[in-house]
């Protein structure tokens, strides 16, 4: 119980001490990093407990359930804050490494650690959606982040858009506190069954689109090429690589485990849309010059899969969405750390990011695609072996493109004179990581699998 | 009652929403302060309960519903802090490029676009 409370508190107080404090000092920097591992370790210890013992659940102000507000660690959220602060992590210690350029950077990243373990730990709605907006909201200034003309346009995009997907998440919240009087999550999943079919959907439809603008899924995909290419490469790690596991987290949580009736009626939907979003992401990052651009479009393709994968459903659709999610995210922050990094090292991990987004053993990636085609197997839709295998052909033709033009370019082995090694070394770290997670995955598995039986199998 | 908080709620929103699609950044941002406060009553339309304030309640008489006025609360510092951010980010623009207005950034937009098309074409002046 502790364990949660501190785990929340730590990144917290670091966070709020860390901004008042001058980011571009060395030391500064280096205490994010501080921060940020401390919670990456809090997090590594409540995951064992929770796989040891089962769910942790505080009551804030020691009141019973359903009047106090609700944290709970589980095994989908500690999966996804795990990830999340892996990459905040690596995209700290690459800044701390190159000097930060602005004074509230640190401070900014370890909030936004604090928001999204938060987010991820709570079994609250409208908790949700106070985390939520913390995280947002440190999203937003971390956007700017480089201060240039395209980080600003960037930085304003950015937020005018999520900002309309936090109102309608909002006012979907309102929705569930109309339909079912509840806030507390397992309440809300208790009393939906007995809610009006129009009604339930409504409210589901409002935070589908909500995590859909999150995502960057196909039909509200519009801000996310702007925004990830107008930004910093470590910000749009970031924002690729731990801000958008909110919208990952948010359908699964939501759809799985709090309108299930719903995802069941809007399968098909969800199927179809998430296909688009494979298809246009794959042929437009194949179409793109730009590095940052390109993964981008590749973004927007790769969430597609999660939606397919939900859109299955049952035990190993939602197993693979959470190992796609996680996954992709730590492919999309290996490659966005490495686009302005050079040097033969960067490079192989580049590579490895770039086998591992294709699904090309031993990168993690090749799991992850593993588990999308059992799914689609298992489904038996032929068409829909036949578009994973198309995306991710694609997928291998634009990596190795952008591959060739960034490292190839100039006739230098690793595409110019090399970075600072220890720039290098951080980057070649997270290569290590996704390339140590295809080689031995059972952990991985093992924790994807439970995150799903937390869904299937209620909230036991 | 119901009808008039969904009413406000509209006409909030819909006065946002085509504030949001002006050119000028301001304007944009103040559209966003529309949804918003349209958030913020359909949050208090959707909650509605007759009774007494719940403090000190007397057993006998209905009370009202206190948790979506914690939550209003909560949504409206919420929009304050971000409708902040959102100023502080225009006025920072303003300072950078001396605008307010969308195309303007844009433009700059487009240069890099330019850059790429030739950073292409040579890619293709190589391969021939």
């Amino acid at each position: 119980m502790t364990l949660l409370a501190v785990t929340l508190l730590v990144p917290w107080a670091a966070g709020a001490l860390l901004v008042v404090l001058d980011g571009r000092r060395r030391v500064v920097a280096w205490l994010g990093v501080a921060a940020l591992a401390a919670t990456l370790v809090l997090l590594a210890v409540l995951t064992v407990r929770v796989v040891v013992s089962g769910p942790q659940q505080l009551v804030t102000g020691g009141w019973p359930p359903g009047i106090g507000i609700v944290l709970r660690a589980d095994a989908l959220g500690d999966a996804f804050a795990l990830v999340s602060v892996l990459v905040l992590l690596t995209a700290a210690a690459h800044e701390a490494v190159a000097g930060p350029r602005a004074r509230t950077f640190p401070g900014l990243l370890v909030l936004l650690a604090a928001g999204l373990t938060g987010l991820f730990l709570t079994a609250d709605l409208f908790n949700f959606y106070v985390f939520f907006e913390i995280s947002m909201t440190a999203s937003y200034a971390l956007t700017a982040y480089g201060g240039a003309t395209r980080q600003l346009r960037a930085a304003m995009v950015f937020a005018a858009v999520n900002l309309l997907g936090s109102i309608i998440f909002l006012m979907s919240v309102a929705g569930t506190y109309h339909i079912t009087g509840a806030l507390g999550m397992d309440d809300v999943a208790a009393r939906m069954p007995a809610v009006g079919a129009n009604a339930g959907l409504l409210v589901a439809v409002g935070f589908f689109v909500a995590f859909s603008v999150k995502l960057g899924l196909f039909p509200f995909h519009f801000w996310l090429p702007t925004v990830y290419a107008g930004s910093r490469p470590a910000v749009a790690a970031v924002l690729s690589g731990a801000v958008a596991n909110i919208g990952g987290y948010g359908l699964l949580r939501f759809g799985g485990g709090l309108f299930p009736q719903q995802l069941q009626l809007a399968a098909g939907a969800l199927v179809v849309l998430g296909a688009a979003s494979i298809v246009y992401g794959a042929v437009l990052a194949t179409s793109r010059g730009d590095t940052a651009e390109t993964l981008a479009y590749s973004a927007i393709g790769q969430v597609g899969y999660v939606l397919v994968a939900l859109g299955v459903g049952g035990p190993v659709g939602f197993t693979a969405a959470v190992l796609y999610t996680l996954v992709n995210a730590l492919n999309k922050g290996l490659l966005f750390l490495a686009t302005e990094l050079r040097g033969r090292l960067v490079a192989a991990a580049f590579v490895i990011g770039a086998l591992s987004v294709a699904g090309v053993p031993p990168a993690v990636g090749f799991l992850g695609k593993l588990e999308l085609f059992r799914t689609a197997v298992t489904d038996g839709g032929v068409v829909l072996v036949v578009l994973l295998v198309l995306g991710s052909a694609l997928s291998l033709l634009y990596m190795f493109q952008t591959y060739q033009r960034t490292f190839w370019r100039d006739r230098q082995p690793g595409g110019g004179p090399a970075t600072a090694l220890p720039g290098r070394l951080i980057v070649a770290a997270l290569g290590v990581v996704v390339l140590a997670l295809g080689l031995w995955p059972e952990p991985l598995l093992a924790l994807s699998e439970r995150a799903a039986d937390v869904l299937t199998g209620g909230h036991a | 009652m119901t009808l008039a908080f969904a009413v406000a709620a509209a006409v909030l929103f819909g006065a946002g929403a085509y504030l949001l699609l002006d050119r000028d950044l301001l304007r944009v941002v103040g559209g966003i302060a529309l949804i918003s406060q349209a958030a913020a009553v359909t949050l208090i339309g959707v909650s509605l309960s007759r009774g007494r304030a719940p403090i000190d309640p007397d057993p006998s008489r209905p009370v009202s519903d206190p948790v979506p006025q914690a939550l209003v609360l909560t949504a409206l510092v919420i929009g304050l802090a971000t409708l902040a951010l959102l100023l502080a980010l225009v006025h920072r623009v303003v300072v950078v490029v001396r605008t307010a207005r969308r195309e303007e950034l844009a433009a700059q937009e487009a240069e890099h676009s330019e850059t790429l098309e030739t950073d292409q074409q040579r890619d293709r002046d190589e391969a021939a």
